[in-house]
């Protein structure tokens, strides 16, 4: 096991990485930006250095300051967290070259996975279902015809290179796709450098539904059960939930499967996530991998008993995976909100500045992670997540009616938060039966999105 | 006494379960004592609180009042790294107390990932003291050099 490892992050997955090594024995080394100075996560650590201005170009993603402070540190491995370098190969290779182990995958699985055209056609390969559509770039209006006509409409134009929604037009007909095509790819030109454009089936209302791996580096894969993340907001997640409430032990086991496939497809290793979109008809098809640890992981933790944070850390220290897969029960259910520091009513929008008043929700079942303290001052710079509100019942009624009663215990002021929005979805009545898609906020919100994608 | 050593001697507190030290050595005085409080256990950030014995003959008592001038200039370490005095071990260091400090000036040498940073001044006046110690770690915004404006 490693006796000292860098955190090349902030925030509450920090202070959740720092609070793991604790736990293991390992001594933890900080790296914060001046506008992180008075940060939670900076005080826990053994360590701290100070490593460059807010600006997150400047610091939390300067490969060379976070290398510098890991060699005068004299750390062995480097744990990315999520976003920032989390999926960067080159920051994963140079850690590699200077001998410092970078806690996740390797290069080469990020490389693979984040080339989304060639991760779905793998995919395909190892006989995974994946949306139906062209097998490559479309590269003229009349093939993208033949190729709707084959797959059926409602059907998406997504760009090669793109994500975050951009350049994705949804056409229900030859008329629509012909003149969306050139626009498409126009707007993947100015967004993403070229033109590629692809075509996939539009799966109508769909379900998120995606799959826990973790995967030592003896060849060893277990998948501990799936997440419904469809509570998205611009293709921004607000609330996940374990179980999936459409998903039974079969259709568990078989979509359980598939992730581990996939993940054998491309020898993965340590912890991932593979999407699935889910239709009406529970059909599964995969959307793509996260070669990394992600925000919902305690929604996991939580339902299998399992400290992800902590098997990461094993499996870069070389460890193999202590359980299979029968050994794996799923017990209980679990909610996630993720509280910003946004108002809700005024279109998100957010709300850095001090926490005056700050009261965490308490009792059985509430798991709170927060970097937030009173009097801390919630940077401009960085994300608006200021905490995670995780509880577990014995069954979904049980957790809503416990994230129900947390979110009233919740007092943050007086910068605004997204807890009256979460107060509003726990007492829709679509979500408390379990019938949501990708849609639901959209619609809740009365349709103001703009996404439709 | 550098770093290293103030290193081992918290590595010796850690193993002695000791939560105070003090040591005094060559004209200076150094005391580490660990952050207490009941919810706290131990690791935090040590405190590191350092006195200068003044010699008992002072050689210019005059500039022993001046150590805290109404106005000084900080050049700070622009990135995290190794400060280096000179850029080479054989080679003399870059500047000296007493210099008077061009902007533009190679002042050292912060190294990182195996490269050399020169770091220049921007800023005019006389260094007055070298905060920076050779060969040792300094972080984004540390102070290095006082210089005194002219």
């Amino acid at each position: 096991m490693f006796s000292k490892i860098l955190i090349a992050n902030r925030g509450e997955i920090a202070l959740r990485i720092i609070r793991a090594c604790r736990e293991l024995g390992i001594r933890t080394v900080a790296v914060f930006s001046e506008a992180d100075r008075n940060s939670q996560h900076v005080r826990f650590a053994d360590e701290a250095l100070c490593i460059g201005p807010a600006q997150s170009s400047k610091s939390y993603l300067n490969i060379p300051s976070i290398i510098s402070a890991a060699e005068i540190t004299d750390v062995e491995a480097i744990h990315p967290g999520y976003g920032f370098l989390a999926e960067n190969s080159h920051f994963a290779e140079i850690c590699e070259s200077c001998h410092i182990k970078f806690i996740g995958p390797t290069p080469e699985n990020i490389r693979m996975m984040g080339d989304k055209m060639n991760a779905r056609t793998t995919m395909h390969k190892v006989g995974l279902p994946i949306v139906p559509g062209s097998p490559e770039i479309v590269k003229s209006k009349e093939d993208a015809i033949k190729i709707a006509q084959k797959i059926k409409y409602p059907v998406i134009i997504k760009a090669a290179s793109g994500g975050g929604g951009k350049g994705m037009r949804i056409c229900h007909n030859d008329v629509t796709l012909a003149s969306s095509f050139m626009t498409a790819q126009a707007e993947a030109e100015a967004n993403f450098g070229n033109p590629n454009v692809y075509i996939e089936k539009y799966v109508e209302k769909p379900r998120h539904v995606e799959v826990q791996i973790l995967a030592d580096k003896y060849g060893h894969i277990v998948h501990l059960g799936e997440r419904d993340c469809s509570l998205q907001r611009r293709h921004q997640k607000l609330l996940e939930e374990s179980p999936s409430p459409i998903i039974n032990e079969k259709l568990r086991r078989r979509i359980g499967e598939a992730a581990v496939k996939a993940a054998k497809a491309v020898n993965y290793v340590n912890a991932g996530t593979i999407e699935f979109l889910v239709d009406k008809n529970s059909n599964f098809y995969f959307m793509e991998m996260n070669t990394r640890i992600q925000v919902e992981h305690p929604v996991t933790e939580a339902v299998t008993g399992i400290d992800l944070i902590k098997q990461q850390l094993l499996i870069a220290s070389g460890e193999k995976l202590s359980f299979k897969q029968e050994d794996i029960h799923f017990r209980g259910a679990a909610i996630e909100c993720r509280i910003n520091a946004e108002d809700y009513e005024n279109n998100f929008l957010p709300c850095p500045g001090k926490v005056e008043t700050f009261h965490a929700p308490g009792g059985p079942g509430v798991r709170l992670d927060s970097h937030v303290y009173q009097g801390y001052v919630i940077p401009s710079y960085y994300d608006s997540l200021i905490a995670k509100l995780i509880v577990y019942g014995k069954n979904r009624q049980e957790a809503v009616r416990i994230m129900q009663r947390a979110l009233g215990e919740f007092d943050i002021g007086p910068i605004k938060t997204t807890i009256p929005f979460h107060q509003k979805v726990l007492e829709n009545p679509q979500f408390l039966k379990g019938d949501v898609s990708t849609h639901f906020i959209q619609e809740m919100l009365g349709g103001d999105d703009n996404s439709g994608r | 006494m550098n770093i290293k050593e103030i290193k081992e001697m918290l590595n010796l507190m850690n193993e002695n379960n000791l939560v105070e030290l003090e040591i005094e050595k060559e004209g200076m005085r150094i005391r580490l004592k660990k952050s207490g409080s009941r919810s706290d256990d131990g690791n935090r950030p040590v405190i590191i609180e350092r006195e200068t014995i003044p010699e008992s003959q002072p050689k210019e008592p005059v500039r022993a009042q001046e150590k805290t001038p109404a106005k000084t200039l900080e050049i700070r370490a622009p990135m995290v790294g190794t400060f280096y005095r000179a850029p080479s071990p054989e080679a003399p260091p870059y500047v000296e107390v007493g210099q008077i400090i061009e902007p533009g000036q190679v002042v050292c040498i912060i190294e990182a990932m195996k490269l050399m940073n020169e770091i220049k001044s921007e800023i005019r006046g006389k260094l007055v003291e070298i905060l920076g110690e050779n060969a040792e770690p300094v972080e984004f915004g540390q102070p290095m050099f006082i210089l005194e404006p002219l």
